[in-house]
């Protein structure tokens, strides 16, 4: 019986401690049990009284408990004592991260990567070229023949010098034949760049522009290959399915040649301000390689059939992040750039 | 109607311009390509065109046939000096002009085509050109010596043509002349004194071809462009201007006075061009289209294209109209099948392309690797003009005999090809000062300059600038831990950093580096010049620096190996002296590593003030070995050898 209760007392006072949230909490349940009053203790001090047998149960077991309890006291007062206070560890997260120096990438170069990053997931490799360009890469080496009225196409900036023509590259194509000197096909290859025109500047005229151009040589290449390359190049990178369509064009060094437009990004092809209503958005040239161009590369004449194309990396980028000034690229304010 | 023809000749074509209305009509304006030209410069090439895209017959209102070549009294004389620049000269003397307005529907035609009507006899000339794409002229008989000379202008000919200005041509300007003088610029604009007024009686019409390159040069050279000089220099079939006679005389003939007659007509054509054919492969043309057409289908868009097609089996025996002179290849006639057929009937499929990983872009890879770092370094890209002027070289002090020219720029302002990227990066900066106080921005990109054999050369460059005015004097400092970072990031140890104390460009004389790693100069580092700077009003400092990518790709990186972590403790201790004026940093850190040798494993500045002219620098050296723990004597040991060298040989007084 008397064993039951010191068990009863064990268990209750325990569960208390456990449970107790402060000091002074803690030290109101120590006292009930263990002090001078407490329960535990009226037991203890009523043991003398109890026959030899019954004290001998009882008297071990309540010392026990006695020191059970005492013990449970201290760890708690010792965790109590290592508390937080929560309270005075408050902080409003609501207030903005401190500030990171951090810079930022231009629009151009994020749309190159973005490019980049289609082509060579396609195979494609990344070649470069000179930004100062004879003239005969420029134009002759691409079937410009002298003195064609096709070369007004191209306002082009000449180079004082007298040796040798020399012009600021007018279209990144020159890097054809210089890739194609160097590569036998079958080839994949894209090229972005630098180039010049010899026009005013206003909100959609540059004088200083960033062109792609891809290019694809092979045994059967033809303009059906062309369609699904361009048609899956843009639904990548417009992260949506776009329709493309050809028209005729001319380049000395494409034929048959095409002029390539999307169908609008903003409307669907539906017709908006954007597209002028016609749901067509003009994009870039592009054509079969000329046999000519091939002949100049080195290549046997009707061996081999291939594809070029090319458009500018501002009017993409002004498309994609709806950037409505061309000037705003070469203008240096990082008021723009930032916002990248 | 006129919407859906639009339409198909955009798609088939030629690119849609403008659609106008005027009065009840519809006026469409087509750009058409270069090589065009020599055929579709014209309402009736045109319309043909429109017939072919459509898949309709071409059937022209009026004859597009001969001249009629009555039997004649009296020849009128023609002499073709020069046959390359003429190959032919229709020449028509036509009398009992009378000179009136033209009709009206005429003259609305031309008011719709941007021409000004003038007289019938004029009107006349420009409507048939219009109608028919052969430039003609009429002179007044009256004023000439009756006979038409084409030759070359003689070197400071001069002659007052219709724009009422005087020309000093040479031997490159081909002529129309009498016996006496120049009557007209051939296939350009024709003399003043020659040209028909009210009172003129008897006309020459002139219905000749010019050659295109040389219409072309002398319009470049005087500056003058015509509707005529316009067709010519995009080269026109000869015997078009046959086409083009008949038509006006039929038209002189009704419109130009009651009894206006042929008086006289010569014609010389030394060389007739003569139709050619293509032998195309029909196997081809599917081949390079990537389409099933069959050749029934191709036989019938050449055919009415004009051509005259035989097919054997596979081939195509196709005879290409004069006017074509756009088709040579095989791949000009593809063109026009697939451009008939519709581009958009061209299904895309997948090509065959065996599996392979493309070489990488090295330097592609470096630059954007460098990009990224730099941003996360907290640097802007920006991308600058690839040219500045006179005024920038001069203020920057560059050279100006380095520098590419351009010559024919915008403006002054980029005559040069830029031999530094600084300038316009300085100029950026400026920019920014106005809604920024601290910033910091970075391009990439080329620089241009002459090797001795003065072929154009150019280098990648990486240049960078930081403003930030609460750095005061460690400017310099916080731009050069950030280079040493993007340089330890990019794989390169080592790298030398060069006092200039001389006067070098735009940098500032006592606060500039050269950069060098292997011996190798990689660029520089420094404050810009304030003098500089203030020619652009910025009067903030501005650090700079610029790297040489190319230079920086050739040179070793370091690979990333791992060093065992020492099992053995290694222990700090500090340094603080006392330093002349002269000493550099760089010679302190090489003493002490001179003599601790292998148990010096780190040295790092922690402190450097200056009071009254002594310059006190305070060090923490690592001391340990990676064989065994140092006993105490061992590290005083040493400690005492570094501070007896430092005392020694830079004479700095250690404090103890």
């Amino acid at each position: 019986m008397l064993k039951q209760k010191i068990e009863g007392i064990k268990s209750e006072s325990l569960e208390k401690i456990k449970k107790s949230a402060s000091e002074r909490e803690l030290y109101d349940i120590k006292v009930k049990y263990l002090g001078r009053n407490g329960s535990l203790t009226k037991i203890l001090k009523n043991l003398k009284n109890l026959s030899p047998e019954k004290r001998r149960v009882a008297g071990p077991v309540a010392n026990q408990v006695r020191r059970d309890i005492k013990e449970a006291c201290q760890n708690k007062k010792k965790e109590l004592a290592e508390q937080v206070d929560w309270e005075k560890e408050k902080i409003d997260v609501t207030l903005p991260g401190r500030k990171t120096e951090t810079g930022h990438l231009h629009p151009i170069t994020l749309v190159q990567r973005d490019i980049e990053k289609i082509f060579t997931s396609m195979g494609f490799k990344i070649a470069d070229g000179p930004e100062i360009e004879s003239d005969w890469y420029n134009f002759t080496a691409l079937n410009f023949p002298q003195d064609h009225p096709a070369r007004d196409m191209q306002d082009t900036f000449w180079v004082k010098n007298n040796k040798e023509k020399f012009v600021l590259r007018t279209h990144t194509s020159p890097v054809q034949v210089r890739f194609m000197k160097e590569n036998k096909p079958p080839l994949k290859v894209i090229i972005p760049g630098r180039v010049f025109r010899n026009e005013a500047t206003d909100a959609t005229h540059e004088h200083t522009l960033h062109q792609f151009e891809a290019l694809v040589v092979g045994d059967d290449v033809s303009v059906g290959h062309f369609k699904y390359i361009v048609q899956e190049f843009f639904t990548q990178f417009f992260s949506k399915e776009t329709k493309i369509r050809l028209r005729p064009c001319y380049f000395p060094f494409t034929e048959p040649s095409f002029e390539f437009d999307i169908n609008c990004t903003v409307c669907n092809g539906k017709g908006c301000p954007s597209c002028k209503g016609g749901g067509w958005l003009e994009i870039g040239g592009a054509g079969m390689v000329s046999q000519n161009v091939f002949a100049v590369a080195g290549y046997p004449k009707n061996k081999y059939q291939g594809f070029a194309w090319g458009f500018g990396l501002e009017r993409l980028a002004m498309m994609k992040y709806k950037i409505n000034d061309i000037r705003l690229f070469h203008g240096g304010d990082l008021r723009f750039i930032q916002q990248f | 109607m006129p919407i859906q023809i639009a339409d198909i000749i955009n798609m088939r074509a030629f690119e849609l311009e403008d659609t106008r209305k005027a009065g009840s009509d519809t006026q469409l304006e087509f750009n058409i390509l270069p090589n065009r030209g020599h055929d579709a410069l014209s309402h009736v090439g045109m319309a043909r065109e429109i017939c072919a895209v459509e898949g309709r017959k071409f059937f022209p209102r009026f004859g597009l046939g001969n001249v009629p070549r009555p039997n004649l009294g009296f020849g009128l004389k023609v002499e073709i000096k020069d046959k390359n620049l003429c190959q032919r000269y229709i020449g028509a003397v036509i009398e009992n002009i009378k000179i009136n307005p033209s009709p009206k529907w005429l003259q609305q035609k031309l008011i719709a085509c941007g021409i000004k009507p003038i007289n019938n006899i004029v009107d006349i000339t420009n409507y048939v050109m219009l109608e028919t794409g052969q430039p003609l002229h009429a002179f007044d008989i009256k004023k000439t010596t009756g006979n038409i000379i084409v030759r070359k202008a003689k070197r400071g000919e001069k002659i007052k043509l219709l724009d009422e200005k005087i020309y000093e041509l040479n031997e490159n300007n081909l002529v129309i002349a009498d016996s006496e003088k120049p009557i007209a610029l051939a296939g350009v604009m024709g003399g003043s004194k020659s040209s028909v007024t009210e009172k003129t009686k008897t006309i020459i019409l002139e219905s000749a071809n010019f050659n295109a390159k040389n219409i072309r040069k002398t319009r470049t050279a005087l500056g003058l462009q015509t509707e005529s000089s316009y067709r010519f220099e995009r080269e026109i079939d000869p015997n078009l201007a046959e086409i083009g006679a008949a038509r006006a005389i039929e038209l002189l003939q009704e419109y130009g006075g009651k009894n206006a007659k042929i008086a006289a007509i010569a014609d010389t054509y030394p060389k007739k061009l003569k139709p050619w054919t293509i032998k195309l492969n029909s196997e081809y043309v599917n081949n390079l289209l990537g389409e099933k057409i069959e050749i029934l289908r191709m036989e019938k868009i050449l055919e009415r294209l004009g051509m005259k097609v035989k097919q054997s089996e596979k081939l195509l025996n196709c005879e290409i109209p004069t006017r074509r002179l756009d088709l040579v290849t095989e791949e000009d006639l593809i063109e026009e099948i697939g451009r008939i057929y519709g581009y958009e009937n061209i299904r895309e499929f997948a090509p065959k392309m065996e599996l392979s990983v493309p070489l990488e872009n090295a330097k592609r890879n470096f630059e954007h690797k460098i990009r990224d770092v730099m941003t996360a370094l907290g640097f802007s890209e920006v991308y600058n003009y690839s040219f500045y002027g006179v005024k920038e070289i001069e203020n920057f002090r560059l050279e100006l005999k380095n520098h590419i020219e351009v010559a024919n720029p915008m403006n002054p302002d980029q005559q040069y090809m830029r031999w530094s990227l600084m300038p316009n990066l300085v100029k950026a900066v400026r920019i920014n000062l106005k809604n920024f106080e601290k910033f910091s921005l970075f391009e990439i990109g080329r620089k241009f300059f002459y090797e001795k054999n003065k072929i154009p050369q150019e280098k990648t460059i990486l240049a960078s600038a930081l403003v930030n005015p609460s750095a005061k004097n460690n400017l310099f400092f916080k731009l050069k831990s950030k280079l040493e970072f993007l340089l330890d990031h990019l794989g390169y140890k080592n790298t030398k950093y060069e006092i200039l104390n001389t006067k070098y460009l735009f940098w500032h004389s006592s606060r500039t580096a050269r950069i060098t790693l292997h011996g190798k100069e990689l660029g520089y580092i420094g404050e810009i010049d304030p003098a500089v700077l203030k020619k652009y009003n910025i009067s903030c400092r501005v650090a700079a620096f610029g790297l040489k990518i190319d230079e920086l790709l050739t040179l070793p990186r370091a690979e990333k190996i791992y060093h065992p972590i020492s099992k053995f403790p290694t222990v700090e201790r500090d340094i603080s002296m006392f330093v002349g004026e002269k000493v550099l940093y760089a010679d302190i850190e090489k003493k002490i590593r001179n003599a601790g040798g292998k148990l010096v494993l780190g040295v790092e500045l922690f402190d450097v003030f200056e009071k009254e002219g002594v310059k006190s620098l305070a060090l923490r050296l690592k001391i340990g070995s990676s064989a065994k723990t140092l006993t105490s004597a061992e590290i005083e040991a040493v400690m005492k050898k570094i501070i007896s060298t430092l005392e020694k040989e830079l004479k700095v007084k250690v404090r103890k």
